[in-house]
């Protein structure tokens, strides 16, 4: 142990010597945890890339249907579940363990122990995906939402996720300090949920199937929260760093966040259900399902309120730091992703738009609106300091965050509005079904645009990426802003 | 598991790795110019998050409540309708026929009651048991078919001009009340193109009073001692019967006598 393991992290001042002794800490829990988390960049950008490229042909082909339909495994019932299972597994999963790791390691201020093992893992998880692409490529999909993987693509990954994410929760018992902070809270909760909600929904419809409709019902369940306590977990903890980091700024209340972690964590394994209104289910669970979904909106106004009291007065370096940028857009859209969950769910509304497009702009909402721009953001600060070279293009950093902001909130608005006037038309009587699908054409085609948006998005950020990995990001000891500074000390804010 | 023993290479080596040591003026300088690690504020709750907070609570229990189907397992009406009919029909069962028109609760009787021999498509079984599609014992005044019911039949029949009698009709007024012998006729005299007048429970109350003293079942020369198109009185095309619950819920009332066929 050195002197420096013994710092305590809070301290009102800190004399040069331990600040120096605390970045000479950082430096080396960041060389430790390189290797793996650019790994996991690296694999999480090449599955991006990937399900980027196919949720355009996915988008296309449902305007077009004619395209490419001869050929079995480009039909769109086969590209639509690798699209997903992509992004959720290939691109969103990897992502979130990456950014999860490099956190934990900083926050339990102790060096990653035996990365190759997570090393290992890592191909262990992207084998997992490959298996499962091919799988539903090859036609042998499961058909649930999410879950379309055949079940052999699921031992791979959880032996997989067994080898990386021990050695991260192991670090939490080797952490050092008294303090635990906040993101600790959400990242070792949501390493926990991830394996249950997995393997409960793997058992229960595949080793020992529920019977009739009740398999829906788990796996609406599952989809719902695989949503909330594992993307949006480790997308709210990482916030929680970022945020304050950032801006050198302590988070607003201890309160607020104990409150909005424990109502997050009761309200929305609740949830799901809600998608089945008017199934052939008990009413009661669908209703305790969207109870809970209106009682999510406690947890979306405390850690809401928090992250904006933290801010406050701070919204200007949002014009500098990249990371910053995109956190907020992600912790902003989580408020509005969330509303619009419980607007969506209740049964007034639900009958118009729960067979609806809606349903598919409430998904992209929470995994690109929310936790995917929190995880670009993340990207953007952890990087650097993985490579030891700064971001080479503002404008690209730019480019990238208008592009998928404006992409995302075009294709939300897209399909949001087709699918009011779908759930009109399906509702109306008076017209057959083939009408209201011919209605939400325009709203499709508008979708298309937006893919093409994020496309161009991603493949900028791809570049950028590949720059910064093969060691062309730029030697310097200033930041790369957004903007040019004016303010006397900005630059500190990244 | 070859990397069981990560490589031994100190810290400091993988530091330079990437064009640094460890020398505290050297870190990264990113590293240097960062924020210390965040740290947490202790300020108190608002009273409005509070407020917001009884809202949600209330809310979301209000919605919880009225929705909830009673908590029952197999309730699939939100608003706490009873489940499914069962067969016999207890309390609930009744309640529930109560919202389906005269003709779809006659249609449920006829398949518990009726089908086995009469069979689904009401053309009975040649030679065994005759057909109520088409029949005249059916389609004509509703007084035959309801004596039939109530009381069974027995013994040699001809049915469009089919002889008939090896079976025995057996008398429902003991198993079947006037509600649903009304109905069940109603459903017969409506299907398989039958288009004659519905029957209602007081018409047949009527009948089963006046037939309270015959004890056996009819033969044919019973029936048809009876005027082919004598109707029960209290019914029929004239006067409309009495509004029943259900089917006021049907457009344009039930005035006409052939009902939708």
């Amino acid at each position: 142990m050195t002197p420096a393991a013994d710092i305590p992290l809070k301290e009102p001042t800190i004399s040069a010597a331990a600040g120096d002794a605390e970045q000479l800490e950082r430096a080396r829990i960041d060389a430790s945890t390189r290797v793996p988390v650019l790994m996991f960049y690296a694999s999480a950008m090449v599955w991006l890339l990937i399900g980027t490229l196919l949720a355009g042909f996915v988008s296309f082909k449902l305007h077009s249907p004619d395209w490419f339909s001869d050929v079995s495994f480009l039909t769109w019932g086969r590209l639509r579940p690798v699209h997903m299972n992509v992004m959720v597994y290939g691109w969103a999963s990897m992502v979130a363990m990456g950014t999860a790791i490099w956190l934990m390691a900083r926050l339990c201020r102790t060096t990653l122990r035996h990365p190759l093992i997570i090393v290992t893992g890592i191909w262990f998880w992207n084998i997992g995906v490959v298996i499962g692409v091919i799988g539903i490529l090859m036609g042998y999909s499961t058909g649930y939402d999410w879950l379309e993987f055949p079940p052999y693509a699921a031992v791979v990954l959880f032996v997989a996720y067994a080898l990386i994410i021990s050695w991260a929760v192991l670090m939490f018992r080797f952490r050092r300090g008294d303090q635990i902070y906040i993101t600790q809270w959400y990242l070792l909760a949501a390493f926990l949920w991830f394996p249950w909600l997995y393997a409960a929904a793997q058992a229960m419809l595949f080793v020992v199937p529920v019977q009739g409709v009740m398999q829906a019902a788990v796996s609406w369940w599952y989809a719902n929260n695989l949503l909330f306590l594992w993307f949006g977990a480790i997308a709210l903890g990482t916030a929680y760093y970022m945020i304050p980091k950032v801006i050198g700024r302590p988070v607003y209340s201890y309160h607020l966040a104990t409150i909005g972690f424990w109502t997050y964590a009761l309200f929305s394994s609740w949830t799901g259900m809600q998608r089945l209104v008017d199934g052939p289910f008990p009413a009661w669970m669908i209703t305790a399902s969207i109870a809970a979904t209106i009682l999510t909106i406690i947890p979306v106004a405390t850690v809401g309120l928090n992250h904006h009291m933290t801010m406050q007065g701070y919204f200007p370096v949002m014009r500098y730091s990249p990371t910053l940028r995109f956190t907020v857009f992600g912790a902003m859209s989580y408020t509005v992703f969330s509303v619009l969950g419980i607007l969506i769910s209740l049964r007034s509304t639900a009958r118009y738009l729960h067979f609806t497009e809606a349903s598919i702009a409430y998904s992209h909402m929470g995994l690109y609106a929310f936790f995917t721009m929190i995880m670009f953001g993340s990207m953007y600060y952890i990087v650097p300091r993985l490579v030891g070279r700064e971001w080479r293009y503002a404008t690209l950093i730019k480019l990238h965050f208008w592009a998928s902001a404006y992409g995302v909130g075009l294709m939300s608005l897209m399909l949001l509005v087709g699918g009011l006037t779908q759930g009109a038309d399906q509702n109306d009587t008076s017209m057959t079904f083939i009408e209201s699908v011919a209605s939400v054409l325009p709203y499709v085609r508008g979708r298309t645009v937006a893919a093409l948006l994020l496309t161009v998005s991603h493949f900028i950020f791809a570049f950028h990426f590949g720059l910064m990995l093969f060691g062309l990001g730029r030697t310097s000891t200033v930041p790369t802003f957004l903007n040019p500074v004016e303010a006397e000390g900005s630059e500190e804010h990244l | 598991m070859n990397d069981q023993t990560p490589p031994s290479t100190s810290l400091t080596r993988q530091g330079m790795d990437y064009g640094e040591t460890s020398d505290v003026q050297e870190v990264h300088a990113a590293i240097q110019r960062e924020k210390r690690e965040p740290r947490v504020g202790l300020e108190p709750l608002s009273i409005w998050l509070i407020a917001v907070y009884g809202i949600a609570i209330f809310t979301g229990g209000a919605y919880l409540g009225r929705y909830s189907g009673n908590f029952s397992g197999d309730g699939l009406d939100p608003l706490g309708g009873p489940p499914p009919a069962k067969k016999g029909g207890g309390p609930q069962g009744q309640q529930q026929q109560a919202e389906l028109s005269p003709r779809d609760r006659g249609k449920k009787i006829f398949a518990a009651n009726c089908q086995t021999c009469h069979q689904a498509n009401g053309l009975g079984v040649p030679g065994q048991y005759p057909p109520l599609a088409g029949s005249e014992f059916t389609t004509g005044g509703s007084k035959r078919p309801a004596m039939i019911v109530l009381k069974g039949l027995q013994g040699p029949v001809t049915v469009k001009g089919q002889k008939f009698g090896s079976a025995v009709m057996q008398p429902w007024d003991k198993t079947l009340t006037d509600q649903k012998i009304a109905d069940v006729l109603t459903y017969e005299r409506s299907e398989w193109g039958n288009s004659a007048s519905p029957v209602t429970a007081e018409q047949i109350a009527g009948l089963r009073k006046e037939l309270a003293n015959h004890p056996n079942s009819y033969t044919e020369p019973d029936v048809l001692a009876v005027p082919e198109n004598d109707e029960l009185p209290g019914g029929a095309p004239a006067g409309a019967p009495p509004p029943k619950p259900g089917e006021a819920a049907k457009p344009g009332g039930s005035p006409p006598p052939p009902p939708k066929s």
